[in-house]
């Protein structure tokens, strides 16, 4: 008992100094025994966006109708809150020198993910995207598909943002920062970091895009593809998505098979 | 090349389509249940390339754009002194490698080249692909394409034609294509293929800046108006390009030509379709055998990935999608827009005298991308 009570300790302890994500915000692949690129030419990147919370807040309120619960005030309290909290944590500071996308999630219980990504979600990501970018394209090439297709990853503690909505609406920052991770990669990691952080699935990555619908818009380099990891498919080796596809964006599914792609990355979820 | 997953599912098909489709069944079942079954295939994370087949590098034109003008023997004679002194592909060896893609599900050939209409054994290489096994499409500038030879085609069982046309300006196309008159025998050739019942596809080369001028839209609303698709492709800085660097595209363009797909019959190797999002199709969707026997993952690269005469198709397939270039899923083209590719595939074929360069080369399996 001793022994397993010093192994913890100094697990705290590495935990606490050593580095999880590097310059970059990059979550570094440590100890993993699913695929994922230990090194990057950051050739897929996503460019840095400035966060308004102003236009962010009235796109989420168009599309979730939270003013009544929260305020832009509020909002923009509880993410600086999220964000003070890890930039005093010296393993986990750096992650905020990548791009962070602040959103907010509707208090809502849903039986079926599937159907409430094709009901709410992809619709509002929709509305936000054709409103930012009237010439430009939001695909869904899953629409009305989903029911029953969406299960929470096991052990991607996306549980934790799920029942978090139950009861409240939530603040969260998206960090896709799990640049070049295989699917199981991304799911492996999540488990080694620390308790707030969550792989990002349908919900908080959808209300990620109604914040930010251009994201994925980059004009001199492309951008990665974001697969929405905390979710897992009922098919097995699929796994969902967002992408852009030259200034539009796409809502799509893909056979993974477990393999990593410099092209492909998840994102962490923090909550308040 | 063709519309790459157009043969892949029946999902939203025009009318036209299914009657292109119905048809196939109708005449050749095998090949149309092969071609069907390519959906599957992909959603297993099995792969299905069209084979390009390079035979004879002979052509009758000189065209400013060529990938394969580093092949033919006219440079390797005229402007390198060398002699192409490596086993060529017979056609005994198009049957084995008709043999092999059959048994790994592949359906599609491409014969290319060279200009296909100028090889002598043209007939015996359509039948050593064998039709009733493998959808055959022939490549070709058009000059020799006139009625007689569209019907011809027709009946020794080729399915599709792909004609190059570079500028609906008839003095651009054939100043490109450095060929006077070119453009009238596209122009004829077109109406020849429609009139045989072959299945038809324009292509085109896309260079800088060339998808926001007028004339570029006039192409693709050509294509449109004939019911035909604009198959695009980016200049790449290989073969003939290799002198002309300004040529080579930057992300606008295949951004706005993205853009051009909603509103035009206009498409590139990485357009998803029907239900398929390849992105770069190197390996995946796309092979070329060269007359060598060299496997190529596009035909702009000029690294191989195995050499027919000394390993089995499959193998060759599987060593190009373990490559980490190559195999791994990515959304622009590899050898068109990486410049760090470009690059390293520009400095190891600076000097070369005989393309590819050979497996371990080029292309190894200690590829990585980072060092």
């Amino acid at each position: 008992m001793e022994v397993e009570a010093l192994q913890k300790a100094q697990e705290d302890i590495m935990s606490e100094t050593t580095p999880l994500f590097d310059e970059f915000g990059r979550c570094l692949p440590t100890g993993l025994s699913s695929h994922a690129h230990q090194k990057t030419r950051r050739y897929f990147l996503i460019d840095k966006p400035e966060i308004d919370y102003a236009a962010s807040y009235q796109r989420l309120n168009q599309a979730f109708a939270i003013s009544d619960a929260l305020s832009q005030e509020q909002f923009e309290k509880r993410v600086s809150s999220i964000l003070d909290g890890i930039a005093n944590d010296e393993s986990m500071k750096a992650i905020l020198n990548g791009v962070k996308v602040p959103f907010i999630l509707p208090k809502a219980l849903y039986d079926d993910i599937g159907h409430a990504m094709d009901t709410v979600y992809l619709p509002a990501v929709a509305s936000a995207f054709h409103t930012s970018f009237p010439k430009y394209e939001f695909k869904n090439h899953s629409a009305n598909a989903l029911n029953g297709q969406l299960k929470v990853a096991d052990n991607s503690r996306h549980q934790n943002v799920l029942e978090q909505m139950a009861s409240d609406v939530v603040v969260g920052v998206y960090f896709p920062c799990l640049l070049e991770y295989s699917v199981p990669a991304a799911v492996e990691r999540i488990s080694s970091l620390p308790k707030q952080f969550s792989l990002a699935g349908g919900f908080d990555t959808s209300a990620a895009f109604i914040s930010m619908p251009n994201l994925l818009l980059r004009k001199e380099g492309y951008p990665p593809l974001l697969w929405l990891s905390g979710l897992a498919s009922v098919e097995e080796n699929v796994a969902y998505h967002y992408e852009a596809y030259g200034y539009d964006l796409n809502f799509n599914r893909r056979v993974h098979l477990g393999q990593v792609a410099e092209y492909w990355a998840s994102g962490i979820t923090v909550t308040s | 090349m063709l519309n790459l997953a157009a043969e892949q599912s029946d999902n939203v098909l025009s009318a036209d389509e299914l009657a292109k489709r119905e048809g196939l069944r109708a005449r050749k079942p095998y090949v149309a249940e092969k071609l069907a079954n390519i959906y599957s295939m992909e959603e297993r994370g099995e792969i299905s390339p069209i084979i390009r087949l390079e035979k004879s590098y002979l052509c009758n034109f000189q065209c400013t754009h060529c990938s394969a003008e580093y092949y033919m023997d006219r440079h390797l004679e005229k402007v390198l002194h060398v002699k192409e002194d490596r086993q060529q592909i017979d056609l005994e060896n198009i049957r084995d490698i008709s043999r092999q893609a059959d048994e790994l599900g592949l359906a599609r050939f491409v014969i290319t080249g060279g200009e296909p209409l100028v090889m002598r054994d043209l007939d015996d290489v359509v039948a050593a692909i064998d039709p009733d096994k493998h959808y055959v499409i022939l490549d070709t500038n058009g000059w020799f394409l006139d009625d007689a030879k569209a019907q011809h085609l027709k009946s020794i069982g080729v399915e599709k034609i792909q004609l190059s046309l570079d500028s609906i300006v008839e003095e651009e196309h054939d100043e490109f294509r450095n060929k006077k008159g070119s453009y009238k025998r596209v122009m004829r050739a077109i109406d020849a293929t429609i009139g045989a019942g072959l299945n038809l596809l324009l292509s085109t080369v896309l260079i800088r800046g060339q998808p926001k001028t007028q004339k570029f839209l006039d192409l693709c609303q050509f294509a449109t108006d004939k019911g035909v698709g604009l198959y695009v492709s980016y200049a790449k800085p290989t073969g003939s390009c290799t002198d002309h660097p300004e040529f080579v595209i930057e992300k606008e363009d295949a951004d706005v030509l993205r853009q051009l797909e909603k509103d035009y019959n206009v498409f590139t190797h990485m357009t998803p379709s029907y239900g398929s999002h390849k992105g770069c199709i190197t390996v995946k969707g796309i092979i070329t055998v060269t007359s060598s026997g060299e496997v190529t993952p596009c035909p702009y690269i000029d690294f191989s990935i195995g050499n027919l005469f000394e390993t089995p198709l499959k193998e060759v397939l599987d060593r190009g999608m373990r490559n980490p270039w190559l195999g791994p899923h990515r959304p622009d083209c590899l050898i068109g827009e990486d410049p760090k590719f470009i690059k390293i595939h520009t400095e190891k074929t600076a000097g070369a005298t005989h393309l590819p360069l050979p497996w371990g080369k080029g292309f190894s399996d200690n590829d990585s991308l980072t060092d």
